[in-house]
């Protein structure tokens, strides 16, 4: 799931653990805006996952193994129509992201233990990167139970949510189409994902590419799009801060930079 | 899909993902990404997702050619409306897929 639909905005950043209790309640207070989102994701993801060609074993595996949202439904859908090869590609191209979480977030875990350092990345999803990371400059102790709490809460619920959708999906008649919901769901996960002018670019030409090559086999026009998209963004952004950067050696006439992207 | 392929993408994505997660913070916990490798994987996700969104919207039955449905086109193009008013994806599910059930019942 992406960030942009997280209203990071209405968390609090105050610190505060209570000590009687192995969770920090605090934590799961500001975690509620970000869960309640994630449950009819789940939901989706297991209706898909009961539709999907992959053996059911699998795909609810990918749930507690994997953990990434927008990652799993993409396995799950395009399984029986992509090579193995295709949806392992897309599936880590999805996750490719977390390199920036975990550079972000190796700051405040250099003070935590090994133990933790090696268990932390399994639960690091978007909503508890977007969390933890307003508890960066925490003390190592707090902040260890406040990622804790938080990673512990988003396993559960994805991992009570997804195998509901499981179970209901087959007695959900066929009139409903819910096999359309996960395009749904991207559509709208896109959506929220753009949230600067340069991804907005990478959102456009990955689009256009990939309806320039749907006919191609194994979904590889995924694949190029995606790859497309992120040179266009890159190239985009290079251009825009060229273009900033001249403007800033000639003499500006209006005085004001103000509104130009970063 | 046979067992085994599903048994390989499975671990190859569970191992794949894990490294993209804890990699950095356990390898080069020390050092920083180049700022254009973080820019640039800042735009990996809308890019994804609107290639998936695509591929998706517009394949045949059974996921094999191209077909594009005009009632998917126009239920999706609610959605898109529902996502940028709301801001928030149930409100974009369920408009999405209350436009396809209203224009499918026409």
């Amino acid at each position: 799931m992406q960030p942009a639909a997280l209203p990071c905005g209405a968390m609090s950043t105050g610190h505060h653990s209570d000590a009687r209790f192995g969770l920090d309640r605090k934590a799961l207070t500001d975690a509620v805006p970000l869960v309640i989102p994630a449950i009819p994701f789940g939901f989706v993801l297991g209706l898909a996952i009961a539709e999907s060609q992959m053996p059911l074993w699998a795909a609810w595996l990918s749930s507690p193994l994997i953990f990434a949202g927008a990652a799993q439904l993409t396995m799950v859908t395009i399984a029986g129509t992509a090579s193995m090869w295709a949806i392992i590609s897309a599936v880590l191209v999805i996750n490719s992201r977390h390199v920036m979480y975990s550079a972000a977030l190796a700051p405040p875990f250099r003070h935590q233990p090994r133990w933790l350092r090696w268990l932390a990345p399994f639960v690091m999803i978007d909503q508890v990167f977007a969390l933890a990371t307003l508890r960066a400059d925490d003390p190592p102790a707090s902040f260890r139970r406040y990622y804790i709490t938080i990673g512990i809460l988003f396993f559960s619920v994805w991992n009570i949510v997804v195998p509901l959708g499981m179970v209901v999906g087959p007695i959900i008649p066929l009139a409903w189409q819910l096999d359309f919901a996960p395009v749904v769901m991207f559509a709208g996960l896109t959506l929220f994902a753009v949230k600067r002018v340069s991804a907005g670019v990478a959102a456009i030409v990955g689009g256009l590419v990939s309806l320039a090559t749907a006919a191609l086999p194994d979904r590889l026009g995924i694949l190029i799009g995606a790859i497309s998209g992120v040179v266009a963004g890159a190239v985009f952004e290079e251009w825009l801060n060229s273009s900033d950067s001249r403007a800033q050696d000639e003499p500006d006439p209006t005085g004001s930079l103000e509104g130009a992207a970063p | 899909m046979s067992h085994s392929a599903a048994a390989i993408v499975l671990v190859a994505c569970t191992l794949g993902t894990y490294a993209f997660r804890g990699g950095v913070m356990l390898l080069l916990a020390d050092r920083t990404i180049p700022p254009v490798l973080e820019r640039s994987l800042q735009n990996v996700g809308p890019a994804v997702l609107a290639a998936l969104t695509v591929s998706l919207a517009v394949s045949g039955g059974g996921g094999s050619g191209v077909e594009i449905v005009p009632i998917e086109m126009a239920a999706l193009g609610v959605a898109g409306i529902a996502a940028v008013w709301r801001k928030n994806l149930l409100w974009t599910l369920a408009a999405g897929m209350v436009a396809l059930w209203v224009l499918a019942a026409f």
